[in-house]
């Protein structure tokens, strides 16, 4: 009974760790069937916990930090790679985009990849300040007329600074740590680990479209300079606009690894949760167009409508931060989108319906269900714009959406799959609702969605949409 | 004993994760053992730990005496979880705990290996736990592991700095009864001791057994057999070529692909452990007092 001492008291701590893979396969069986709760929790603990009272700023990364500990700041190369190489740069961008996959994953997994967020310390001014010079040819404080060496929020792979340029714009400037762009490129090469992970933490998805996705994803979000390119696109599009506003990119100071926009000031989720309704329901509106209007017209999806990229002004005006996960779609890959709505809202037409989604890749074609079982399983995700007349969006329905979503156990789900080019999209039906549920947001959506639909183009709804028509007017026309 | 496993193993991740939290200490009246500056503490924070713990098992089961031991007295079968978290508390109170509580927890481990002893069936040779060469064993295949895991797959230490830990490491040997001028004090005099001890070295039927079910064990998931199988590719390659050979383990040298893709697992399950409750903290706490120990 003793002598087990022996070995006991040699074995490293590290050998318990190695074990627990033993125990996984335990843990994740009644995990399996644990899932899709608190998928709106993540999204709804917007309150911002960064240093003083900095404005929020690109601050999706950080979103589940207690404080940047500057007391842990990463002061060497060295450093960065031993907090975020072998991994764990991956597995924290991954923990980022959990929110548009959460809803699949696991708690205790869940738990871990926020427990990696908490666990990356901001660069030190030094670090930061180095990063600066290679990539703007000078030190921050020559680059900028005013630095301020103290980060204000956590950001993709990076962190946020606030700065005045040469020429006096107050300006946010997001710095990346550096040579974690190379390590992530080289860890997202293990596809097979990255596979064993993904089908570990979300088992619910379809975990070779998930994988691509991440990738491509992640792997733009290493180089700054596409988030520029979108927020561009985004800001040049809105310009104007009376409700959405895009921070302008800051040219030359924009890099591969240092991006430079305007600084935006604006009330915090948490705060907007305080105005009254009307104000709240003004907000949602701006959001809800902001996405629809991108996604058709722009055909561009920013893959975090997440309340810590918001900042609220006043009769519904929104500022719009953080475009490092926008997905482009091609005029083909949005078809089969407006079909499915088309088919459901407009025509009615529950074959047509069916054969949209199949034509999309998101039913198995020759799936022994009735039409009718496919359209009560999947209505729930058009419930607010089937028919016309204003809808409150509770958090409750945005509950059942995200339990319709992840229910694995109706005779429907073995059919269904969600295609690569939409994974992202799930971020509306798993995020945008979980927003508009948290502020009990009421509107005519289906109105505001003939007006933005293509195939519709309904006159205008609301006040806002009659401020949009005039807005849309008066622009000169786009391609987009 | 597979099912036995299985049924006990359920929260290995979150006991050991306790018990390493544990022997972290929130305030601490001295530096302990080793301190902030010591080599030891980069060492027991570096991702290879797994390795390095499947590794030190490895070599120590070759040891017949001990594996008898262990065979004869094989609760840790019964409640390997148990077993585990107790190793764990005691590592981590012992490098990071005050000297007071590291000698008391030491204490605690000679008390009960004083009862410990029997007689080997394989060998017929009598054995005690308390016995200072079967402990020096323990020791020695610790320390070199430790070693060997970090060199491959870790954080490597400047090469002075693993005299420095084989050194440091002395200490922990002499808590559990091992006389200092019989420790090795050098990388060298490690090897040396090795070389020494390897003709009473064999791979006996339990320590076979016992191994051949740590590195497979039954049943697992396909994906977190991958895991598994990065960890066990890793101890396997870090031991001795004459280990291999007694275990009958066939391992081509390591690609530097295959070493990267296992680096790469080492991280994720870091991350796993550091998922734990308390762990990150823990690690922080060692961060910060080893900061405040190394120039800025």
């Amino acid at each position: 009974m003793k002598s087990r001492r022996l070995l006991a008291t040699t074995m490293a701590a590290g050998a318990a760790a190695a074990l627990t893979l033993v125990l996984l396969r335990r843990r994740l069986g009644p995990l399996r069937l644990d899932r899709g709760r608190a998928a709106l929790r993540l999204f709804v603990r917007g309150g911002a916990r960064y240093a003083a009272s900095a404005p929020r700023l690109f601050a999706a990364a950080g979103e589940q930090r207690q404080l940047l500990r500057e007391d842990l700041a990463l002061q060497t190369a060295e450093d960065v790679a031993g907090t975020l190489g072998a991994m764990k740069g991956v597995l924290m961008k991954i923990g980022q985009m959990a929110s548009y996959v959460d809803g699949g994953l696991s708690p205790a997994v869940r738990r871990t990849l926020a427990r990696l967020q908490d666990s990356v310390p901001p660069m030190s001014p030094q670090l930061a300040a180095a990063v600066v010079e290679e990539e703007l040819g000078a030190p921050p404080e020559r680059a900028f007329a005013r630095w301020d060496p103290r980060p204000i929020a956590a950001a993709s792979i990076g962190q946020v600074h606030r700065a005045v340029t040469l020429d006096g714009r107050a300006v946010a400037v997001k710095v990346q740590y550096p040579g974690i762009a190379e390590t992530i490129a080289a860890d997202l090469r293990n596809v097979a680990l990255l596979r064993r992970m993904l089908r570990i933490a979300a088992p619910a998805q379809d975990v070779d479209a998930l994988l691509t996705e991440l990738r491509d994803r992640i792997g733009e979000e290493l180089d700054y300079r596409r988030e520029a390119a979108s927020q561009r696109l985004m800001a040049a599009y809105y310009d104007g606009h009376p409700t959405i506003h895009i921070p302008a990119i800051i040219d030359g100071l924009s890099t591969r690894r240092v991006i430079t926009s305007e600084l935006s000031g604006g009330a915090r989720f948490a705060e907007l949760a305080t105005w009254p309704q009307h104000e709240r329901d003004l907000a949602a509106e701006t959001i809800y167009r902001f996405v629809f209007r991108s996604l058709y017209h722009v055909r561009a999806f920013n893959g975090d409508p997440h309340p810590g990229n918001y900042l609220f002004h006043r009769g519904g005006r929104v500022t719009f931060l953080d475009f490092g996960l926008v997905r482009h779609f091609t005029p083909a890959e949005l078809q089969p989108l407006m079909q499915m709505a088309r088919t459901i809202c407009v025509e009615h037409d529950p074959e047509a319906f069916r054969r949209s989604l199949e034509n999309a890749g998101f039913l198995r074609p020759g799936a022994p269900l009735t039409t009718q079982a496919i359209v009560d399983h999947l209505a729930v995700f058009y419930d607010t714009i089937r028919e016309p007349g204003p809808v409150t969006i509770t958090s409750d329905y945005a509950s059942s959406v995200v339990r319709r979503f992840f229910d694995l156990r109706s005779p429907v789900a073995g059919y269904i799959a969600v295609p690569r080019s939409y994974v992202i999209l799930q971020r509306i039906n798993l995020g945008l609702f979980a927003v508009l549920g948290e502020l009990s947001a009421t509107a005519d959506w289906r109105a505001i969605a003939e007006e933005i639909w293509p195939f519709t183009q309904g006159p205008a709804a609301t006040p806002m949409g009659q401020a949009e028509a005039a807005w849309r007017a008066r622009r000169p026309a786009m391609a987009a | 004993m597979t099912a036995d496993l299985y049924a006990t193993a359920t929260g290995l991740i979150e006991r050991s994760a306790a018990a390493y939290v544990s022997g972290v200490p929130e305030d601490a009246a001295d530096d302990g053992l080793f301190g902030p500056a010591s080599v030891a503490w980069r060492v027991s924070a570096d991702l290879a730990s797994p390795v390095a713990g499947l590794r030190s098992l490895l070599m120590q089961a070759l040891h017949p005496l001990a594996m008898a031991g262990v065979d004869q007295h094989s609760g840790w079968r019964r409640d390997p979880v148990g077993r585990l978290a107790a190793t764990s508390a005691y590592l981590a109170t012992v490098t990071f705990g005050e000297r007071a509580v590291a000698e008391q927890a030491a204490a605690r481990v000679r008390r009960i290996h004083d009862h410990v002893r029997g007689v080997d069936a394989v060998t017929g040779r009598p054995y005690a736990a308390g016995d200072p060469a079967l402990l020096l064993w323990v020791h020695a295949a610790l320390v070199q592991s430790s070693l060997a895991a970090v060199w491959a797959f870790g954080t490597p230490p400047p090469a002075r700095d693993s005299d420095r830990y084989v050194e440091e490491m002395m200490v922990a040997a002499e808590l559990v009864g091992v006389p200092r001028p019989l420790v090795p004090a050098s990388v060298a005099e490690l090897e040396r001791y090795v070389s020494s001890v390897r003709p009473g070295l064999s791979c006996t039927p339990a320590a076979r057994e016992s191994m051949a079910y740590l590195l497979d064990p039954p049943g697992l998931d396909e994906e977190v057999a991958g895991f598994w199988q990065d960890v066990r590719d890793a101890a396997i390659a870090v031991l001795p070529e004459w280990a291999r050979q007694m275990y009958g383990y066939d391992a081509p040298p390591l690609s530097p692909g295959r070493r990267t893709e296992i680096r790469q697992s080492l991280g994720v399950l870091d991350a796993m452990f550091v998922g734990q409750p308390g762990v990150l903290e823990a690690r922080q706490r060692i961060t910060l007092r080893m900061r405040t120990g190394r120039p800025a």
